[in-house]
C-alpha cells in the first residue's frame, strides 16, 4: 500500500515565511541598537553658550573685503611696517606681504615665533618664546637677546624709534628695553600709590600696542580691560570691562589682542566667545568686525585658544585678523565707504570733546 | 648497562615498569599538589602587592569628551562615578572663572543663582587679589561636567571629567560608554587609569 506523500515529507516553513522573520529579527536587533541610549540630560546638566554667540546684523559695523592666503605653516604673528609691508611669521618663516596679499618676500626663521614687531628702520624683532630675536630688513638674524627663563612666554612686541616693550605672559611682566637688548625696566610689579596690583595672566594671551599718538597700550587680560602706562612703568588710565553681553569682554581673561586704528579706535580679539570688535578712543563700543559665525571654531571641542592669532591694522586703516586654522589674513573694512565709519568715530569723539582721547577709568 | 636513574625519564620507567626495579618518582602526588598550592598562593599574593598593567579599567579620555552631560545620568551609580577632577597646574585661579560662574553671572560671587554648578560642588576661596582656589567637593559632584564645558571655553582647561577607580564597579560593559557620543571611554590599564590633560612641559599653557 502506497503511503500519501504529504504524510511523511519533511514540514519546511515556507521562503515567505523565512524572510519575514529575518527581516522582523534584524529590524529588533536595529531597533534595539538604535534606541540603546538613555535619555537626553536636561539643561541643568549642559551647559549651553550658543545664545551668547549670537550678534545682531545692527552691531557688525565692518564687513570682509578681503582674505589673504598664506603659504606659511602655523601662522602665529601679525605685524605690519611702517612701509606699508605686512609681515606674518609662522612655522620656519617670516612672509612679507604687499597690500593686495602678495607674497614678496620670504625669511627663513628656526623654531615659531609667538609675536613679531617691526622696528621703523625695517628690523624684524621676533618673539621665540623666552627670548627676542633681532633680523635685518633682509632677513638675517642679528642678534639675540638674553634669555628670560624657563618660565618666560614671549606673547607681544611693540616697538618704536627707541624703546621695545616685550609682554612676557608666563611672567606677567612687560620689559622695557632699548634697541641694544638692555632691560631698562620691568612693569607688572604692584603699585599701591597708583593702585596698580600689578598684570593679571591666566592663560597666554597678554598683548601690548601702541595707539596712533604712541601711547603704550597694554592688555591686562585677568582684569578685562586695557591700560595706558608710561614708559617707566606708571599707570596712567584704564578701562576695565568684563561681561558676556556685547560691550564687555567674555571669560577668563580677554581680551587677547588688540591693535590701533587711525582714527584712535582699537580693535579688540576675544577667545571664548570668538569674536572681533573696535570700540571708540572713549571706550563704547562702535561695532562688531568678525562675529563668532564668521570665525572658525576651534577643532578640537576642549581647546579654549583663539583661532585669532593676531591683529593689525595696515596703512589704509584696514583690519587684518591672522587666523591660525584658515592660514589666512582676514582683511576687514566699514562697511559703509570710510566717511561713514570715519563720521562715526568722529561722532564718538566729538560727543565726549571733554573727555581727553583714551581716557580711563582711573587716573592718578 | 647502566640505566640513568630519572624519574622523568620515560624510558627508566619503563624499564622499571619491565624489570620490576622499583624507582622512586621525583614528586609524589601529594607533592606535586603542595608545591602547587605554594605558587598558586604566592603567585596570587604577588599580583594582589604588584597589579598589572594588564588589567583593564574604564576611562574617558577628556580630550574627546564633549560635556554632554550623560556621565551623570547614564551610569548605574547614583551619584555617578564619573567626578569633576581639578588639574591645578593649569589653573589660571581666575576671579571670573567660567567653569565656577553661570555666564552673564549678575555678580562674580558665590551666590546660588550665580554658580554654575547644578549641585554646588564646586567651591571656591579666596587667596590674594584677584586670585582663587578652586576645589571640587566629591562626594556632592555628578560629574554633569558643566564646569568642565565652562573652564574649556574660556579658561585653560584645568577641570577635566575623570571616573574615579575607587568608585566605579567595573561594568563589563560600561552603560555610559555605550552612551557617550563623542566615543571618549576606553578600557585602559589599571595602573595607568587616570588622563588628564597637562601642560606640555610645565609653564604656560601653549597658545
Amino acid at each position: 500500500m502506497q503511503q500519501e506523500p504529504t504524510k511523511n515529507a519533511p514540514k519546511h516553513l515556507p521562503a515567505w515565511l523565512w524572510a519575514v522573520l529575518t527581516v522582523a529579527v534584524v529590524a529588533l536587533v536595529v531597533v534595539i541598537a538604535a534606541t540603546d541610549r538613555g535619555n537626553e540630560p536636561g539643561p541643568a546638566y549642559k551647559l549651553d553658550l550658543k545664545p551668547f554667540t549670537k550678534v545682531d546684523d545692527k552691531d557688525v559695523a565692518f564687513r570682509q573685503t578681503a582674505r589673504f592666503p598664506l603659504n606659511l605653516e602655523e601662522p602665529s604673528a601679525l605685524a605690519v611696517a611702517g612701509d606699508g609691508t605686512i609681515c606674518v611669521a609662522g612655522k620656519g618663516a617670516v612672509l612679507l606681504l604687499d597690500g593686495e596679499g602678495r607674497e614678496t618676500a620670504r625669511h627663513a626663521v628656526q623654531g615659531t615665533p609667538d609675536a613679531m614687531a617691526v622696528a621703523p628702520d625695517g628690523k624684524l624683532l621676533l618673539g621665540m618664546r623666552n627670548h627676542v630675536r633681532v633680523l635685518d630688513a633682509a632677513g638675517a638674524t642679528l642678534v639675540d637677546w638674553k634669555e628670560l627663563g624657563d618660565r618666560a612666554y614671549i606673547t607681544s612686541i611693540a616697538a618704536n624709534d627707541k624703546d621695545v616693550f616685550v609682554a612676557d605672559a608666563g611672567n606677567r611682566v612687560v620689559l622695557h628695553y632699548d634697541y641694544g637688548g638692555n632691560v631698562l625696566n620691568e612693569m607688572g610689579q604692584r603699585d599701591p600709590k597708583h593702585e596698580f596690583d600689578g598684570f593679571v595672566v591666566p592663560s597666554p594671551y597678554f598683548d601690548a600696542a601702541f595707539d596712533a599718538s604712541g601711547l603704550l597700550w597694554i592688555v591686562n587680560p585677568g582684569r578685562h580691560g586695557l591700560e595706558n602706562h608710561r614708559p617707566t612703568g606708571e599707570l596712567v588710565s584704564s578701562w576695565y570691562r568684563p561681561g558676556m553681553d556685547l560691550n564687555g569682554f567674555c571669560g577668563c581673561c580677554n581680551p587677547t589682542h588688540i591693535a590701533f586704528r587711525n582714527d584712535g579706535s582699537v580693535v579688540t580679539a576675544e577667545k571664548g566667545i570668538n569674536r572681533v570688535k573696535v570700540y571708540a578712543p572713549d571706550n563704547t563700543l562702535i561695532g562688531v568686525v568678525a562675529r563668532p559665525d564668521d570665525l572658525p571654531a576651534t577643532s578640537d571641542e576642549n581647546d579654549s585658544h583663539s583661532p585669532v592669532k593676531d591683529l593689525a591694522v595696515d596703512k589704509k586703516d584696514r583690519i587684518l585678523i591672522l587666523v591660525g586654522s584658515m592660514k589666512a589674513i582676514l582683511v576687514y573694512e566699514p562697511k559703509e565707504t570710510g566717511t561713514d565709519t570715519s563720521v562715526a568715530t568722529a561722532t564718538g569723539r566729538r560727543e565726549d570733546v571733554s573727555v581727553p582721547a583714551f581716557s580711563g577709568d582711573r587716573k592718578p | 648497562m647502566s640505566k640513568e636513574k630519572t624519574g622523568t625519564d620515560t624510558s627508566a620507567t619503563d624499564a622499571a615498569g619491565g624489570s620490576g626495579d622499583v624507582s622512586v618518582p621525583a614528586f609524589s602526588r601529594r607533592d606535586f599538589m603542595r608545591a602547587a598550592a605554594a605558587v598558586a598562593a604566592g603567585g596570587g599574593a604577588w599580583m594582589v602587592s604588584h597589579p598589572s598593567e594588564q588589567v583593564f579599567g574604564w576611562q574617558l579620555d577628556p580630550r574627546k569628551c564633549q560635556q554632554c552631560g550623560r556621565c551623570a545620568t547614564a551610569c548605574v551609580l547614583t551619584p555617578s562615578a564619573v567626578k569633576c577632577v581639578h588639574a591645578y597646574e593649569m589653573c589660571g585661579f581666575c576671579d571670573l572663572c567660567g567653569g565656577y560662574l553661570q555666564p552673564g553671572a549678575k555678580a562674580q560671587d558665590s551666590g546660588a543663582e550665580n554658580e554654575l554648578c547644578p549641585v554646588a560642588a564646586l567651591k571656591r576661596k579666596y587667596v590674594e587679589a584677584p586670585f582663587y582656589l578652586y576645589t571640587i567637593i566629591e562626594d556632592l559632584c555628578i560629574g554633569c561636567g558643566k564646569c568642565v564645558k565652562g573652564c574649556n571655553a574660556f579658561g585653560n582647561g584645568s577641570l577635566q571629567l575623570q571616573v574615579k577607580q575607587e568608585i566605579c564597579v567595573h561594568c563589563n560593559d560600561c552603560a555610559i560608554a555605550r552612551n557617550c557620543p563623542a566615543q571618549a571611554y576606553q578600557r585602559v590599564p589599571v595602573a595607568k587609569s587616570y588622563m588628564l590633560k597637562t601642560l606640555e612641559g610645565g609653564g604656560a599653557p601653549k597658545a
